[in-house]
Formats: structure tokens, sequence, C-alpha cells
């Protein structure tokens, strides 16, 4: 089953929508009992978007949801979701996949804010770029992203994989501030640059392929690995020391000024 | 004039001799009467069981360190959200909940009147403003003495007098209620990174003893007949081995007055334990229980812990530091300049920990051990041992031995050997438990002369109607219909007001804040005292006559006066 959900015009876009119920096992249920909260109004789904269902599905394996038009404020999309796709046409709001444990979502464009946080499973794509706190952990919890695998094309935000605890996030450009910070599992890969990554990091393991200013001297040089394809040499740190803390991260070049 | 009129209630008022009698319960503007009007509003209670409104006598809801609670815990935030329905504000949080969460959930359980268990005078401002945000419970504030530099000069110079006076005036001013001792002179210690062992050892620079502060603050407290005793929180809190410590307080307290006890040791659950180490800890509330019976002029309150998430919040702050070492969590602490410090941390109890198991079992042993419920209060010290929404299953705990033995077999069996628990028998009836969280409470506290903790003629209409007849319960089996009543009344009602019908508030309401104002002679007004303010104005940040709380700040203020014998 496919279902397409087309965002109507608003007259004020920049009011959230906050859409929770778009998730593939939502829409094997009659659709007047989908709401969405506008702002501080709870309306139905069809109020924001126009719906077109083809085929039919038995469970929400078997659903993929499209979501096109101006997403870019539409958050909580894929929460909690077990199984199923959701596609994105656009870019996405805030929240984007948090709690997901199956099934898959892929971005075309940019993703806002904690996509992926506190992720069970499945596996994320964004083809565009993340922003701040990808795949992390929310205020004040002390366990991130749990597993699953994120991947993000583009370049993310700060603090990204924070309190990472399982699971595997990829990103293709470059990262903010503090990336992996208090990270305590799960592997971050970043094939660009970043600055100060896994601040009291006390397990996992991160790989940083770009190049790294304000590297934390609480690392400590434990030798150089090679990696194929490529060949390219990468030194192994282990800490953080402040923190008696066993990660590992391999880095091709580091400085420890920013 | 309003009027209403409970009818066919099944009243236990303890406070009034009353065990279980139905019976009509007039009132008249928030008060109780002989009788009403027949046009009065009425509410038939079927029978069901009516006691007074509760009070909690020790709980933190309210002031600096439970709101820095909620900064540093945003995850607990997650729990226990209620949207805005009618008169209610939305709500969150499990542990530190929003203070109109906190309100709604007391409410709902038939409490009115709260007892907030450590203000920090310098901050009394936020304190009061908290409880104009608290509108279903009257309150009242603990106010910190126990590293109070004035104070501790005074114990110095063993001029009692003088350390009366200073309680006074700062009581007084910050619109308090009773003198509460933190650790005392563990806080003045904290300053230096120390603390205090046990009560012989002396706080530095002031060369006093905790016991001295002790006994000194007990001394002048029946001097400004307060109605409350001093409210202390012994030293050691949390060490293995401190129980000594904990009946050698007791020991220092004199009796001093006929109507209540001169001392009310609280959340004595986390005083209780033995040994050197947490590898050795055991269980101590036979003899701490044994020390409360031989001494009548000793009350304490339970601090009962259940198994689960919390936040700790103290104001002892040494405490809270060792607490930190052990979990490695989030920690925070504060310094209130002359006056106290607190610590903050979040814990999780577990079944699976021993120390856990045994800090159970401690609390509900000396409820048990302690003949008389008068003299052990049903708290939890909350958040501390638990949030308070979980006292209905303390009381079917009480209740029900059953259900005891119940809890005791998913506990870790290394526990098991030194818990005496499953043998004792001892089950509380229905007459006890209303002693144990509201007719007790009236009496420790002082407030029955305003009207609080009974149903008599001229007591204030506090009246909460649970979902149970007494007759047809059998709490010892039927334990999880007696949870289910003490979590939700199907009726509270709040001077003469209903507030709550099955949990859902029906009032905004408007709470007053009870403080006291003790009346001393010229010669001991601190106000007017040039040695007083001088230290005052060289230490404090703030002048003196911008310390003390506006009457502003409080919405309703019932103020206790009393006469001081200096």
């Amino acid at each position: 089953m496919k279902v397409i959900l087309s965002a109507k015009p608003r007259k004020n876009p920049f009011i959230p929508v906050e859409a929770e119920t778009i998730i593939p096992a939502r829409f094997l249920e009659p659709a007047d009992t989908l709401t969405v909260a506008v702002g501080n109004r709870t309306r139905p789904l069809t109020d924001v978007f126009d719906m077109a269902i083809e085929g039919t599905a038995t469970d929400a394996a078997g659903v993929e949801v499209v979501l096109r038009g101006d997403t870019s404020r539409v958050k909580r999309v894929g929460e909690y979701m077990e199984a199923g796709k959701i596609r994105v046409e656009g870019d996405i709001g805030m929240h984007c996949g948090n709690f997901m444990k199956g099934g898959e979502i892929e971005i075309l464009g940019s993703a806002d804010g904690w996509l992926g946080r506190e992720m069970r499973g499945g596996r994320i794509l964004c083809h565009g770029n993340a922003s701040h706190y990808c795949g992390s952990g929310y205020r004040g919890e002390k366990h991130g992203m749990r597993g699953g695998v994120l991947e993000v094309k583009g370049h993310a935000g700060d603090f990204t994989a924070e309190y990472l605890a399982g699971g595997d996030v990829i990103i293709h450009g470059n990262c903010g501030d503090m990336p992996g910070v208090e990270m305590k599992g799960g592997s971050l890969t970043i094939a660009g640059s970043c600055s100060r990554p896994c601040g009291n990091m006390t397990g996992g393991t991160c790989t940083i392929l770009g190049r790294v200013t304000g590297m934390l001297p609480t690392f400590r040089r434990t030798g150089t690995v090679t990696r194929e394809p490529g060949g390219v040499i990468l030194t192994r740190f282990e800490g953080d020391v402040a923190n008696r803390g066993k990660g590992t991260l391999f880095i091709r070049d580091w400085q420890y000024t920013l | 004039m309003t009027e209403l009129l409970v009818k066919n209630a099944y009243v236990i008022d303890p406070l009034n001799g009353i065990r279980g009698e139905v019976m009509d319960i007039a009132v008249r503007d928030g008060w109780i009467v002989e009788s009403v009007h027949d046009g009065a509003e009425v509410i038939d209670a079927r029978g069901c069981l009516t006691l007074p409104g509760g009070i909690d006598s020790h709980t933190h809801i309210c002031g600096t360190k439970v709101n820095f609670g909620r900064y540093m815990m945003p995850e607990d935030m997650r729990a226990g959200r209620t949207e805005r329905r009618g008169v209610m504000h939305s709500t969150s949080g499990y542990s530190v909940p929003t203070t109109y969460g906190n309100s709604y959930r007391y409410c709902a359980m038939g409490y009115t009147s709260v007892l907030e268990g450590a203000m920090a005078p310098l901050e009394a401002r936020h304190t009061h403003e908290e409880f104009a945000a608290t509108p279903l419970q009257d309150t009242m504030a603990n106010t910190l003495f126990d590293g109070n530099w004035p104070v501790m000069e005074a114990v110095r110079d063993r001029d009692v007098k003088r350390a009366a006076a200073i309680v006074a005036w700062t009581l007084a001013a910050v619109k308090g209620f009773a003198i509460k001792l933190t650790n005392p002179g563990g806080s003045e210690c904290w300053g230096w990174g120390k603390n205090v062992k046990c009560i012989r050892e002396m706080v530095p620079h002031f060369e006093v003893s905790p016991a001295e502060i002790i006994e000194t603050l007990i001394r002048a407290n029946e001097l400004l007949r307060l109605p409350h005793s001093v409210h202390l929180h012994c030293n050691n809190l949390g060490v293995p081995g401190n129980y000594q410590c904990t009946i050698g307080s007791m020991d220092l307290a004199p009796d001093l007055n006929p109507d209540r006890q001169s001392l009310y040791l609280t959340h004595v659950q986390f005083h209780a334990y033995g040994g050197t180490s947490w590898k050795d800890i055991c269980l101590k509330a036979e003899p701490v229980a044994h020390a409360v019976n031989r001494k009548p002029q000793v009350t304490i309150d339970m601090g009962q812990m259940m198994f689960g998430k919390t936040t700790t919040m103290t104001a002892d702050g040494p405490m809270e530091f060792n607490l930190y070492r052990l979990h490695h969590n989030k920690w925070s602490n504060h310094d209130v300049e002359l006056e106290t410090v607190s610590g903050i941390i979040p814990v999780y109890y577990s079944r699976t920990s021993i120390v856990n198991c045994v800090m159970w079992a401690i609390g509900l042993e000396l409820a048990l051990l302690v003949s008389n419920p008068w003299r052990c209060l049903l708290a939890t010290d909350n958040p501390n041992g638990c949030p308070f929404i979980r006292y209905p299953e303390i009381i079917a705990l009480l209740m029900s031995r059953r259900y005891r033995d119940e809890e005791l077999r998913s506990l870790v069996s290394e526990a098991m050997s030194q818990i005496i628990l499953p043998s004792l028998d001892r089950e509380f009836d229905w007459h006890d438990i209303p002693v144990m969280t509201r007719a007790g409470q009236a009496r420790a506290l002082g407030i029955r002369s305003i009207g609080k903790g009974h149903l008599g003629l001229g007591a204030e209409a506090d009246i909460a109607i649970y979902p149970l007849r007494v007759d047809e319960t059998d709490p010892s089996r039927q334990y999880r219909d007696v949870i289910r009543a003490f979590q939700k009344t199907s009726w509270t009602v709040k001077r003469g007001r209903p507030v709550a019908r099955d949990g859902e508030i029906l009032d905004p309401g408007i709470n007053k804040t009870i403080w006291v104002k003790p009346k001393v002679p010229d010669s001991y007004d601190m106000g007017k005292d040039p040695e007083f303010a001088l230290n005052f104005d060289r230490y404090y940040t703030v002048r003196m006559s911008n310390y003390p709380v506006q009457e502003l700040y409080l919405q309703r203020s019932l103020c206790m006066e009393s006469e001081a014998h200096l």
C-alpha cells in the first residue's frame, strides 16, 4: 500500500505541525482517526495533507508513506515506527524518527534538529543535511540512540550522536561542535571534519576521516591503523581519560587548537 | 454565607475519639458547625470512609532546591504529563513535578495541608511564590537554622535567649513555621570540604558541636512557645552505622512540652543503618524504634523508601556529594551564604540492590515497631524516599502482612538474612492510618488549635471522602482495593468547598500560608540589635532591610502569634 500525503498550502506555514500519527502502522486504521496538532489545536490529518492511497496492505511492513510539498515544519514523523517505509520528498521538521524501532525513513531533502533521536532500530537515510542533535539523546537523559543505522549524506550540526549507546551513525559531510560527546557505545563515522569530538566518551568507536580541530587533550594515543580502501592512515586514541573511559577514536588529522 | 452538608459519612476522627460512626458533617463558611439550613449543598458520602484532610508533615515541594531539581532533571518532565482541562493547569513531572502537579496529586489523595521540609531563609521569597502556585493545600515552611552563623555564635556563648531571639526575628522575617536542623553543624563544615561525623564533633571556627546546637535550639523553641518542636534531620544521613548517632540525638531531647513532642526526627529510615560500610550495612530499626518507645518527648516520621526512580534533595550537602561519588550521575550543590547548603542527585532504588532492600525494610520495621502510631508518622521525605503519590502503597503495606510477604518475595535473597520484617505480625487498622496521616501530624505540628487534622466543631472543613466501605473491606486481604481507594478520593473538600471529585479538580483554589511570629520583649528584638545588624551587613549579600519577605507574597496568611518567655 502506498499512502501519498501532499502538504496543502497553509496560511501561516511557520506554525509547527506535530504529526506523530504519520507512521505506516496508523494508515491501516480508518483515515478519520488520524489527527495532528497544528500549533495548539488538534485537527484531522486531512486538513493539513491531501491523502491518496494506492493498493492495500495487511500489515505495517507493506505500507509506504510518501510526504510531498512543504513538510519542513512537520515534526515527529515516524515516531515509534516499527515497520514499513516513509519517504520524504522535501525537507522534514524536527524529531523525525525518534524512538524508531524498525522500518525505513528516507529523506530526499534536509532534516531539522533531533533526527533519529533515541532511535532503537531500523534505518534512516537523509540525502541532504541534518541539523543539531542528529542521532542523540534528549535533555537530561543518559542514553541516546541505542540501535539501528542513521546515515546523512550531507553535513550534520552540533552534538551529533550525543550519548550514543548503540547502532551506527554515518555522516558523509562535516559535523559541527562536539559530535559523540558522552558516547557509551555504538559507532560514529564522520567522513568530513568536526571540532572537539567525543568528550567524556566512555565506550564505542568514532572514526573521523576529515580534520579535527580543538582535539581534546584527554585522549591517549595508542598507535596507527591503515584503513582500506585507499590505505588511509588513521591514528588511534583511547579515552576519554578524564572520565576513565574506554572508547576508541580513529582520526586522520588533528590539531589541538580550535 | 456558603453552606455544605456531608451526609452519611463513616467518620474516623482520632483527635475527637470518633472510631467509625456514620454521621453528617455540617459546614458553614469553611468551618465545621452544629447544623446548616435546608438549602445547603449536599454531598452524599454513602457510608464511605471520611477523614479529616491529610497533612504531610515533611515533604519537599516548593523552593529553590526543588526548583533546581526541576532544572536538573528535564527528563523527569517526560513523565506525568496531563493536559490543561477545566480549571486545571497542564502538569508534568514524576519525582519533581510542576507546582500544580504537586497540588492536584496531593488533592486527589485527600491531602489539604503540607509542610515544606526545608526552606533556606535567604531564599524564602521563592518558596512563598511557589506556595502561591500550590493552591489546594495550606502550606507551612520549616526554616533552616543548621549552619546559621549568629545562632552558632549564641550557642557558643551558651546564650539560649539570644538564640531564641535570632530564631524569632528570622522566622517572622521569612514567614517560616518551625525550626529545621538539617545535619546541624555539618553544613558549615561542608564550606571547608568537611563534615561532622556525629553529634560530639566540633564545627570549625565556631567551636560548637551539633549536640549543643540541637539542645540550645530545643530550649529556644520552647522559650518561644512555637506550635511545632525542633524538626531534626540527624547528622550522618545514609551512612552505615549512623543509628547510634540518631539514638544519641534523641537522648538530647528534654521533655519540655506536655502537648506534643520536644523533638521531631524526620525520615528516620535514612538514619537507622548499622554496619561499617555499604558492604556490611545492616538494619537497626529495632534499637531506634525501642529508643523512640522509651522517650515520649520524641516523634518520628518513617521516611519510607519505595523502589523506583526518584530525585533526592536535601540541605545535607556533604551527604549528597557522597551519593554522587557512589552513582556518578548528575549532582548539584548550593551554598546559602551564612545559613545552609543543599545538594541534589537523581537515584534509582532497585530491588536487586541489597542496600536498597534493606532501606525499604527499615522504614516499615520502624513503623511496625514503634508501639504508638501517634509517634511514628507516615511520610517518605518526598521525593527522597519516593514521590508522595506512593503513600497509598505504604498504607497498604502497613495494613496487610500478606502484601508485605508478597513484596518480600521479590527482594534479593542476600538481603533477607537480616530483615526481621517477615516476623512482624502487626497490621495497622482503620484507626491507626488516620493517626499516621493527619491526626498525628496535626498534633506534632501543633496546628490542632487552628482547626487542622480533626472534624470536630470549630475545625476547618478540610474533608477527604475515600471510595471505600470499611465494614466491607478486609485490608489484610483486599490491599489492592485499599491502594486504589487512597489514591483517589471520591470527594476532597478544602475549607468547605468541594475541590476534587474522583481525582478531577473542580476548583482553582486559593491556599493560605501558616507562619509564626513569637512576640519578644524589646531588648530581644534582633531588628534593633546593633551587633546583629552590623554582622548582617558585613556578611550577607543583601541588606537587612531587604531581607524580610513582605506579606504581599502570601496570598492568604495565617500568623500564629505566641508570647515568648524571654
